[in-house]
């Protein structure tokens, strides 16, 4: 038996033990919760946390149901320890809790799912009580406070929220929760949060200053809840070793300060408000418009003909909530086009009141010569300050338009700024029918299917031409390099032509000669030899070696050697002709055999 | 010359190919009686010679179409819409026949959806905006160009490119016909020409019935057997109708 070298056991060791240990544990699992603190006040926020020892893979810890508290996960962190060879292992969850309200509150017991077991916590019981001086703030780290410009108001009418935090030490991490519900309210950014110093009762505070306007929408009684803001304060700590000697030198904050985060939310006195219903007696026209305001109007170019364009500017200006400012459009009709424009609105903020202007354009092209004077705009308001309603007015304005000096063109109208979209209707079916009959005789030619003769045709014929022009290309190419195939293509044609000249009255001899001679030439460019250098007897050989039949062979060396006697021995008339026709007649069965 | 036996061969192909879609003008006379028959709102005779012409053998996506418009004049839908499909095979891309085939099918009761392209059409998406005979043309016309562009390059080799393309182009139109050649055979649409018709689960009038279609809706033929067809609406819907309440 082979024996374990140490090297190798201290590794198995090494590697087996985190194994054995976690099994080992899995049946000492407990799991416990803890809080920081058990009595706290409202502004503070409680840690809790759950921690599993035994194990480390589990799933998070199910929470008891907390109405009190508003529950964050903070995060987890996992611990092994090894003590004497002892291998122990723990996860800890943990959580914010912001109490919601006062009281005596109870966790309950958080369950933990291990390996089919349920372990829960024991509960925990905490005290939490107010702000431990919520009325005089002197002396506090950090305080909030809100406040509202009037406790009563008349529906629609503006209010201002303002809402401060006061800090002596540096704040961060600020998430402020406004407590406006849009049914009740409708409200609007005032800019950005001021920030400035204030003392109170000696000590310094730093300010964080938010406005906001809001206009209630409901009468009656409401009561504004708490304004929230969570956010984590940074105090600042000397360290111990300050207090030796060279502590002069290094008081410095780069040294050994260190900054403890506090994490807390604060939260402002809740408000009430009254909201008045308006008086009666409200104008005709009226539009719960809320503030004071003021109305214009101006016309672009008073000099018109007919078809010309100018621009009505409605201009609406004040205090209040400028952006819900409407107005009708001018009752013009027969006398003008009207193409209102899209309004531009203009807001700004001054001593915390909204303030700005509304402006309503409308292109106008008059479509009647003559005097005509523009509608009056009239705008209802309710001034909060006076108590009293009143109808703000443009004032009138007449016009006198001249007839059109060119021929008028409508469609080319235009506002100031941007073009206008005309919207016509659409043209609508009011009845449905079939489109008629063709009767153009062209169109009516019997095109039935092609027969498969057209389409043999169609398709058959270019390829066969082609290839018919490939043959005679390759023809002509071999005629004009090949001198044995252009003198075999051409020696029937020539023979036949000079045999044709030949005339039957010349002298015997140089008939003969000719004939010979034709003969010899027709065989020469046939076989592609010098024909005239050869005698008979070569002529029968030649003819017989390129697979003429033997008697034709020997009919033409006969031939031949008749022409060359006839040559030295004259003739009578007669034997030419039959000589003639004896040569043609060769010709024509060689060239048939060849 | 040196070779005039091949010219007049040539020109004969020339002359025979010209000569052969134009054949009969007889037929116009009865085409402008019928449509003087439409004119004068006597569209059941009307009917009658333009279906006389198109027994007498004439093929033409205008006359179908003629055909089509008298019958939606005399209020039948179904031969109406079947004549504008004979016309759609011949005259595809004709916008009034579009239109006029669009409103009789608006005229029917039932609601068919229309079968979904196979992958061949889809390929081959204009095989449907031409006819048969128009593929056909195209192909005869691309292969004499081919050809001499084959001669030409053998004089220019630098036309390999077009001779290649031409060929590309040319065997493309012959996968065409082919293509259109079997969707005119695999899809017979038919057009439901009685006033209401029962399609039944089998040959036969006793067996039963699956569902009902009305006049003009258009239905796949997928199978003849002795007096009946075989019909398809879709996947889930197919029965059989006697061949006499449909036309194809």
């Amino acid at each position: 038996m082979k024996k374990f070298s140490p090297t190798l056991a201290i590794l198995l060791s090494f590697l087996l033990t985190p194994a054995l240990s976690t099994v080992g544990f899995g049946n000492d699992i407990s799991v416990t919760a803890t809080v920081d603190k058990n009595s706290l006040t409202i502004e503070d926020v409680l840690r809790l946390s759950i921690v599993i020892k035994g194990t480390q893979n589990t799933p998070p810890p199910e929470l008891p149901s907390l109405p009190s508290f508003r529950v964050a996960a903070a995060g987890t962190s996992s611990s092994t320890q090894y003590i004497n060879t002892q291998r122990s292992v723990s996860i800890t969850h943990n959580y914010r809790l912001t109490p919601m309200k006062t009281g005596t509150m109870i966790i309950g017991p958080a369950r933990v799912r291990i390996n089919g077991n349920t372990y829960s916590t024991q509960p925990i019981t905490i005290k939490i009580q107010k702000s431990s001086n919520n009325s005089t703030p002197s002396g506090k780290t950090a305080f909030v406070e809100a406040a509202l410009s009037n406790k009563k108001a008349y529906i629609g009418e503006q209010l201002v929220y303002t809402f401060r935090l006061f800090h002596r030490v540096d704040a961060k991490n600020l998430n402020l929760k406004l407590p406006f519900d849009s049914k009740w309210f409708h409200k609007e950014n005032l800019g950005e949060p001021k920030a400035y110093i204030k003392i109170i009762n000696g000590i310094q505070y730093h300010v964080q200053e938010l406005s906001m306007a809001i206009f209630p929408l409901i009468k009656g009684l409401i009561d504004i809840p708490a304004s929230v803001i969570e956010l984590d304060l940074l105090h600042k700590t000397q360290s111990r070793h300050r207090q030796d000697p060279f502590s002069q030198f290094f008081n410095d904050p780069f040294f050994g300060q260190r900054t403890q985060v506090q994490h807390k939310v604060l939260r402002s006195q809740p408000l009430a408000l009254d909201v008045l219903p308006l008086p009666k007696g409200a104008p005709k026209g009226f539009k719960n418009l809320i503030g004071e305001f003021e109305i214009s109007s101006k016309l672009g170019k008073s000099d018109l003909e007919v078809g010309d364009t100018t621009t009505l500017t409605v201009t609406v200006s004040g205090r209040g909530d400028i952006k819900g400012v409407t107005i009708e459009e001018p009752d013009l009709k027969n006398h003008f086009k009207i193409y209102p424009d899209k309004p531009e609105v203009r807001q700004v903020v001054d001593k915390n009141q909204i303030r700005g202007e509304k402006i309503f354009k409308f292109a106008l092209v008059p479509l009647v010569k003559g005097q005509k004077t523009l509608p009056i705009f009239t705008l209802p308001y309710f001034d909060t300050e006076k108590g009293q309603y009143y109808i703000a007015k443009t004032q009138a304005i007449t016009l006198d338009i001249k007839p059109s000096s060119t021929k008028e063109k409508l469609n080319l109208v235009q506002s100031s700024q941007q073009s206008l979209k005309i919207e016509k209707p659409e043209i609508q079916t009011l009845g449905k029918d079939i489109l008629p009959i063709y009767t153009e005789l062209d169109k009516f030619q019997n095109n039935g299917a092609y027969s498969l003769a057209y389409m043999g045709t169609g398709f058959g014929s270019p390829i066969i031409i082609f290839f018919i022009s490939v043959f005679v290309m390759k023809r002509q190419n071999r005629m004009k390099y090949d001198v044995a195939f252009y003198r075999r293509r051409n020696a029937f044609k020539n023979a036949n032509q000079r045999l044709k000249n030949m005339t039957t009255q010349a002298e015997s001899k140089e008939f003969a000669r000719q004939l010979s001679e034709i003969l010899r030439e027709y065989i020469g460019d046939k076989l592609n030899l010098e024909g005239k250098a050869i005698t008979a007897e070569e002529v029968e050989a030649c003819l017989k070696e390129s697979n003429y039949q033997y008697s034709h062979a020997e009919n033409t060396r006969k031939l031949l050697e008749k022409c060359e006697t006839l040559q030295y021995a004259p003739m009578n008339p007669g034997s030419t002709k039959e000589l003639l026709g004896e040569s043609e007649n060769l010709i024509k069965v060689l060239e048939k055999h060849s | 010359m040196r070779y005039p036996n091949t010219l007049k061969f040539i020109l004969s192909i020339f002359l025979t190919l010209l000569s052969l879609p134009v054949q009969a003008s007889d037929y116009r006379n009865e085409i402008v009686h019928a449509n003087s028959l439409y004119s004068e709102k006597q569209y059941a005779k009307s009917v009658d010679a333009y279906e006389s012409l198109i027994q007498d053998g004439v093929r033409n996506g205008y006359l179908f179409y003629n055909l089509g418009n008298a019958y939606i004049r005399m209020g039948k839908t179904g031969p109406a819409i079947l004549n504008y499909i004979r016309a759609k095979n011949l005259i595809p891309r004709d916008e009034n026949l579009a239109a006029n085939l669009k409103f009789a099918i608006q005229q029917t009761q039932d609601k068919i959806e229309a079968p979904p392209l196979g992958t061949l059409n889809i390929l081959f998406f204009w095989v449907n905006d031409f006819s048969l005979n128009e593929l056909i043309y195209f192909s005869i016309c691309l292969n004499f160009i081919f050809w001499g562009t084959l001669a030409l390059w053998m004089f220019f080799p630098y036309l390999k490119i077009a001779r290649n393309t031409l060929l590309f182009i040319l065997i493309l139109s012959f996968v065409s016909i082919v293509v259109k050649i079997k969707n005119d055979s695999d899809l017979k649409l038919g057009v439901i020409l009685s006033e209401k018709v029962e399609v039944k689960s089998g040959r036969s009038l006793d067996t039963i019935t699956l569902f009902q279609l009305h006049e003009g809706a258009l239905i796949n033929i997928v199978g003849k057997h002795d007096d009946w067809f075989e019909v398809r609406l879709n996947d889930k819907q197919k029965g059989w109708v006697p061949q006499n309440s449909l036309g194809t």
